[in-house]
């Protein structure tokens, strides 16, 4: 995949994060009611648009997240083999963290 | 201010494990430069110091150095610019030092070829036997005309904090070139430069500190040419970057207007026919 793509990728989902980390922020934490409260967060897991909205921020904020850290360790003058040992590092290091993570939601959903 | 104190690095790599600083006391003259002081050391003090100069004109870009933590041309930073009595001259960093103040620029030279900073015809044939110059308007060359004026000096590569961190990195120099050449309506090789600058070490590396754009004595801008290199990458991969339309080709100059009659010498040579 080339640079561009990756960036490309990197700015949609800056924007994705954006938009659904402040949905969040506004319907959990700035509406009314308790959003803390166990009956609030059992409908929330139950709800398949705010699985699907969790699911989102997870994939956008774990592909954003590691593609900066791929971005810092590319300074360091690596030479071509560990460029490519780098990146097959952040694919395995993403998909364990999405698998580990989106268990919890889909679990309680 | 009668007297200046310059702390000049001096390496030899034969002789020297690092580079070391001696000081020279010089007198001042108005209007001097940090070269003159230099010129002056090497002609009254130690002819063994060496440096790289060749235009004293701030045209030619040999002269890059290290003065007072500031990368600059010597020849185009006088001296009572800089307010004080005591100049620091190192050689750039970020490049292996050759010997005292010379630095080794075959590293930007090699980054800038890969770029390949030349036009490449989009009609070879054309390219190979012109019929007639290309036209470019004026709008057109200020596309990109404040991004030729680079002199490869080298200074934006010395400022660069991600050329101190990546050697691999392209640079400011060798990416506003392939943005430069890139924009030219007479090019047809933005999609080669595109592929070279978008790489894992290439454009994409950089920061948007802005160091280049201050060091430059041009005013050559490489933040703002790597920025619009960006965009026309992002540009070209999304299908939304304009196709460039091919230069037109002007009229032959001898259709285009009679040829003016050459004047007739204002001063009459003696024995010359009236």
């Amino acid at each position: 995949m080339r640079e561009s793509h990756l960036k490309i990728l990197q700015y949609i989902t800056a924007i994705g994060i954006f938009f659904l980390v402040g949905l969040h922020l506004i319907i959990s934490h700035l509406s009314s009611g308790e959003p803390t409260d166990w009956t609030s967060v059992a409908q929330r897991a139950t709800s398949t648009g705010w699985l699907a909205a969790y699911i989102l921020i997870l994939i956008f904020g774990i592909y954003h997240g590691l593609h900066g850290v791929r971005g810092l360790i590319l300074e360091l003058s690596l030479p071509n083999r560990a460029v490519k040992v780098l990146n097959w590092s952040i694919v395995l290091i993403g998909i364990a963290v999405f698998g580990y993570a989106v268990y919890i939601p889909i679990q309680a959903f | 201010m009668e007297k200046l104190t310059f702390k000049v690095q001096r390496y030899d790599p034969d002789k020297d494990k690092k580079p070391y600083t001696q000081v020279f006391t010089i007198p001042f003259k108005h209007g001097m430069t940090v070269l003159d002081g230099l010129i002056y050391i090497k002609e009254n003090v130690d002819n063994t110091l060496s440096f790289r100069s060749s235009c004293r004109m701030g045209i030619c870009g040999s002269c890059g150095m290290l003065i007072n933590n500031l990368p600059m041309l010597a020849c185009h930073t006088p001296i009572e610019e800089l307010k004080k009595d005591t100049i620091t001259v190192r050689s750039l960093p970020n490049f292996p030092i050759v010997r005292d103040l010379v630095a080794d620029l075959s590293l930007l030279f090699e980054k800038h070829k890969s770029v390949k900073p030349y036009i490449i015809a989009p009609d070879m044939a054309e390219a190979e036997k012109p019929t007639a110059e290309f036209l470019q308007s004026q709008l057109q060359l200020e596309e990109f005309v404040q991004f030729a004026y680079c002199v490869k000096c080298g200074l934006c590569m010395a400022a660069c904090p991600t050329v101190a961190t990546d050697k691999h990195f392209l640079g400011p120099q060798p990416l506003a070139q392939a943005c430069r050449y890139s924009a030219d309506r007479r090019d047809g090789g933005a999609k080669e430069r595109f592929q070279q600058a978008d790489t894992p070490h290439g454009i994409w590396l950089c920061h948007l500190a802005g160091a280049c754009s201050e060091a430059c004595p041009k005013g050559v801008d490489p933040a703002l040419a790597i920025q619009l290199l960006k965009r026309a990458i992002i540009s070209d991969d999304l299908r939304l970057r304009k196709k460039p339309v091919p230069p037109s080709v002007a009229q032959p100059q001898a259709e285009k207007k009679p040829k003016v009659a050459v004047p007739e010498f204002t001063i009459k040579r003696p024995g010359a026919k009236s």
